[in-house]
């Protein structure tokens, strides 16, 4: 994509944002009614719905069954129809598995396991438009899901995806700016406390430049972090509300 | 098969060393194990050692259509094999986690930092491009697989020449290496991954786990640089929780390893280039260990062939003289049609009682002799045959086409009844089918 | 009747080392000429219910080529180097266990199943698998005017008009496998195997030669 300015001599990016804007979150909880926890998030173009069965007793292979915490096993998977050309394996390829992990560890770092020793939490993600930043979309959503589902945990995971770009780092990257050869990294955080849970990052960056990339991103995270509680606030209040509290 | 759990005793030791700043091996906190980088005999073939894990790295290349996406860049293919030779707890064929952890790693460290110049591997635009594959096999797994195998696919790539090819106008002539020099691929940089585990939440951390290290640890992060202090990928695995300063502080250990590792590959690329312009034989057989009392090696030996002529006709003119009377035995095969043999009157096979015990008998007796494959095939047809005769009926044989009676000594025969099979079991029918129609 | 050329036979260099991976229970590695195998044996150990003998041990060979995953070609050699070693090792000692033997080629310059042979051999008597017999793996080829070369290297095995592998076992130099490829005589054929058996006597001193050498020191 030569000649496309990622980021313009104003400090406009692609988009009309500044370097450190975030894309506008949409978010809405208890979408389905079936399942224990379920939420649908909107971070820009990126459409992610996010479900969570659990905590219930180990189905399939009882050997992995843990005797001291519950077992998550995460999915990810995109929408045939999420990205520009139509996909061909939505889910079963290395990149799809990967994620899954990653999901996995990252919320293994979070939810409080130790309270459901012996059970099995699923968490099932799936993107219904793709337009950068996959991994954070998701994270941010299934966060949600697992408060829907009432499932405790430690903090919010807030997650983001960062670049760098002309020595400035980019929150929030889209689609255009990740393909773009930019260096990206993806950072999952629990805002309290700093700690981060997942740290992933591709393509070529000076070493001075890590910290100012791992700082714009921890602050990018609150951000989202704030956003998040206030849709939890709000589902909170509608949910007692309804049930006449 | 299945792992075998660490005992708590063992976990319990190896953390308490740990916080103890002492380390199984008696290695420092930030020590590399000795590395050790050898070379195989074709271009593109190297093995590495970290301490006692072993990997081997094979580089190919070939022509193939490019993507239409990018269709004037060359394909790059990483493939990590979990061999079952490492552990027992590898298996052939399945993806486990570990291997999809590895395999993406791999190629993010070097597919996504575009070390390799993609578009010098395009020979006709939207055509024809070269892939270049990437193998690396684990034979011996005592700890931190990534390492070694970023190591040895980074080392192996700047060891591979790929034939030289030439265009003229719409036809593409490859060389082989004899013709023409092959030429080696350029390479921007080389990112070299380096593995810090985390024990005790956190607290603990050390560089390079070994196998019991890894097993007690509570997460990785791996941080691919190359000698430039770029940092090409990093990434964290297992549930711990870093903090910032952490990981500032392993991207700068990392800056140090890398670029002594990185001195250490260009030195062994270096003595190896030295040694094969100087013409040395090279490969995996010159490097195998003189000194060592586990290793032999002996040179090229001559094999006394005096009497190998007199033995083999020896063997032939007496199965021939058997084939004599073996032939009043067994009619000689007709061929109603060319390509078609028939050996017996091909009559319809009654399955009567009778002639199924007797198999059965013969099938015992010949199961107890230890045979190996065709051969108690073999010695059954004969033993059938020669009951068969014994009572005088004509010669049944069955009309199934595979059982071609096959005689190859006959004198021996009588004696397979009783002894433990023929002196020599052969498979293939082709020496009996040449021996009828002469 | 043609009668072969046997004037020069000869074996190219070979070497072997014993013990060289941590992880497995006996491993060795072999090499002929520029040809060298890697062979690691597992066992005995657990095995699967599904795979389970109740008198014997299961054998399972895996070889893993260099470039590529294992297609049909391995699969036939797996199973040439698998009946060998059934032939020779005291399975019945070893009831519903596992034994894993896993090969894997370093560099294949001719002559690559009787190098499987030969590593497997070694590989197997370092884990300490009890055996009735050893056993080697010798290559002739014929070339295209009759004369006989054992221990081919990759040129020469493309320019033969038939190739052959025998595995031959130690104590009465009998032939445990054989495998063929090509056209050939019964003389031929006879003549190789005579060749072969000549061939391994020199391989069987080897083998006596490098375990005298390993145990040669008192630890």
């Amino acid at each position: 994509m030569a000649g496309l300015e990622l980021l313009s001599d104003q400090g406009y990016r692609l988009d009309g944002r500044k370097a450190t804007e975030l894309r506008k979150v949409q978010a809405r909880m208890g979408v389905f009614a079936q399942a224990d926890g379920s939420a649908y998030l909107e971070q820009g173009n990126t459409k992610a719905l996010a479900v969570v069965y659990g905590p219930h007793e180990m189905r399939g292979s009882r050997s992995r069954t843990l005797h001291d915490r519950a077992v998550i096993n995460c999915q990810y998977s995109m929408a045939t129809f999420s990205t520009a050309e139509r996909k061909r394996r939505p889910h079963g390829d290395r990149k799809s598995t990967e994620m899954s992990l990653h999901l996995k560890q990252t919320f293994e770092a979070a939810v409080m396991t130790q309270l459901y020793p012996r059970s099995q939490i699923d968490i099932y993600v799936k993107i219904l438009q793709s337009d950068g930043g996959n991994y954070s979309v998701c994270v941010n959503a299934a966060t949600l899901a697992v408060i829907d589902a009432g499932i405790p945990m430690r903090d919010y995971v807030c997650a983001c995806t960062v670049g760098f770009v002309d020595e400035t780092p980019l929150a929030d990257l889209c689609y255009a700016e990740e393909s773009g050869g930019v260096s990206s990294l993806a950072l999952a955080l629990l805002p309290r406390g700093g700690q981060i849970a997942l740290l992933q990052m591709d393509a070529r960056l000076h070493q001075d430049h890590l910290e100012t990339l791992i700082e714009a991103a921890m602050t990018a995270c609150k951000g989202v972090s704030k956003v998040l509680d206030q849709v939890v606030r709000q589902h909170l209040e509608e949910v007692s509300m309804l049930t006449g509290e | 098969m299945k792992e075998t759990p660490l005992s708590n005793c063992e976990r319990d030791f190896l953390l308490k060393a740990i916080e103890e700043k002492k380390r199984l091996d008696g290695r420092q906190t930030y020590d590399y194990r000795k590395i050790k980088i050898k070379f195989g005999t074709d271009y593109g073939c190297c093995f590495v050692d970290l301490g006692l894990t072993r990997v081997m790295a094979q580089v190919s290349g070939e022509l193939v259509a490019p993507k239409e996406s990018r269709p004037n860049e060359g394909i790059m293919f990483f493939n990590i094999e979990l061999s079952p030779m490492a552990a027992p707890t590898f298996e052939q064929g399945r993806q486990s986690e570990l291997s999809v952890k590895l395999n993406r790693q791999l190629e993010r460290c070097l597919r996504n930092s575009k070390c390799i110049d993609t578009e010098s591997l395009c020979v006709v635009s939207g055509e024809k491009v070269w892939q270049i594959r990437v193998d690396v096999h684990m034979l011996n797994h005592d700890g931190n697989l990534m390492d070694a195998a970023s190591i040895a696919a980074i080392t192996a790539l700047c060891h591979f020449r790929r034939p030289d090819v030439s265009i003229q106008g719409d036809e593409v002539t490859v060389y082989s290496p004899e013709e023409r020099d092959p030429i080696p691929l350029s390479i921007y940089h080389m990112p070299i991954s380096v593995s810090f585990s985390f024990f005790q939440q956190g607290t603990y951390l050390l560089v390079d786990p070994c196998e019991r290290e890894e097993r007690v640890m509570d997460g990785l992060l791996m941080i691919a640089m190359n000698k430039h202090r770029e940092i090409c990928s990093i990434q964290s695995s297992g549930g711990i929780m870093l903090l910032k300063e952490q990981v500032m502080r392993c991207s700068k250990i990392a800056s140090v390893k890398v670029s002594e590792i990185t001195e250490l590959v260009v030195k062994a690329l270096e003595n190896d280039k030295k040694a094969r312009k100087a013409g040395e034989k090279c490969g995996f057989a010159e490097s195998l260990p003189q000194e060592r009392i586990t290793a032999l090696k002996v040179g090229k030996t001559p094999v006394e062939v005096m009497d190998v002529t007199e033995q083999a006709n020896d063997i032939v003119q007496k199965a021939e003289s058997c084939s004599l009377t073996v032939h009043t035995r067994v009619p000689s095969p007709l061929v109603p049609v060319p390509g078609v043999g028939q050996v017996g009157q091909g009559q319809q096979t009654t399955w009567g009682l009778e002639e199924e015990e007797e198999e059965e008998e013969e099938e015992e007796e010949v199961d107890e002799e230890e045979e190996s494959d065709n051969s108690s095939e073999q010695d059954k047809k004969v033993t059938k045959m020669e009951e068969e005769d014994s009572r005088g009926d004509v010669v049944e044989i069955s009309d199934s086409e595979e059982e071609e009676v096959v005689i190859l000594h006959p004198e021996t025969a009588d004696k397979a009844l009783k002894n433990t099979g023929s002196s020599f079991h052969q498979k293939g029918a082709a020496p009996s089918k040449q021996k009828r129609k002469k | 009747m043609e009668a072969c050329n046997t004037s020069d036979v000869t074996l190219r260099a070979f070497g072997c080392e014993h013990n060289l991976l941590s992880r497995p229970d006996g491993s060795a590695s072999f090499v002929q000429g520029d040809t060298s195998v890697y062979a690691a044996v597992y066992g005995p150990a657990e095995v699967k219910v599904s795979k389970e003998i109740y008198d014997r041990a299961t054998l399972e060979v895996l070889i893993q080529p260099k470039v590529g995953l294992p297609s049909v070609r391995e699969r036939s050699q797996e199973q040439c180097v698998r009946e060998t070693c059934e032939a020779s090792l005291l399975l019945s000692l070893h009831p519903r266990s596992s034994l894993t033997l896993v090969l894997q080629v370093l560099h294949d310059d001719g002559s690559l199943l009787s190098c499987f042979l030969n590593a497997a051999c070694m590989a197997l008597m370092d884990a300490g698998l009890p055996m009735s017999c050893l056993f080697c793996g010798v290559t002739c080829a014929i070339s295209a005017d009759g004369q006989i070369i054992t221990d081919p290297t990759a040129a020469q095995e493309k320019e033969s008009r038939a190739l052959m592998t025998f595995a031959v076992d130690s104590r009465e130099r009998k032939v445990l496998m054989s495998t063929t490829k090509g056209s050939f005589s019964v003389h031929e054929l006879q003549q190789c195997i005579a060749v072969s058996q000549k061939a391994s006597e020199k391989m069987f001193q080897f083998y006596r030669d490098s375990v005298k050498r390993r145990y040669s020191k008192n630890l």
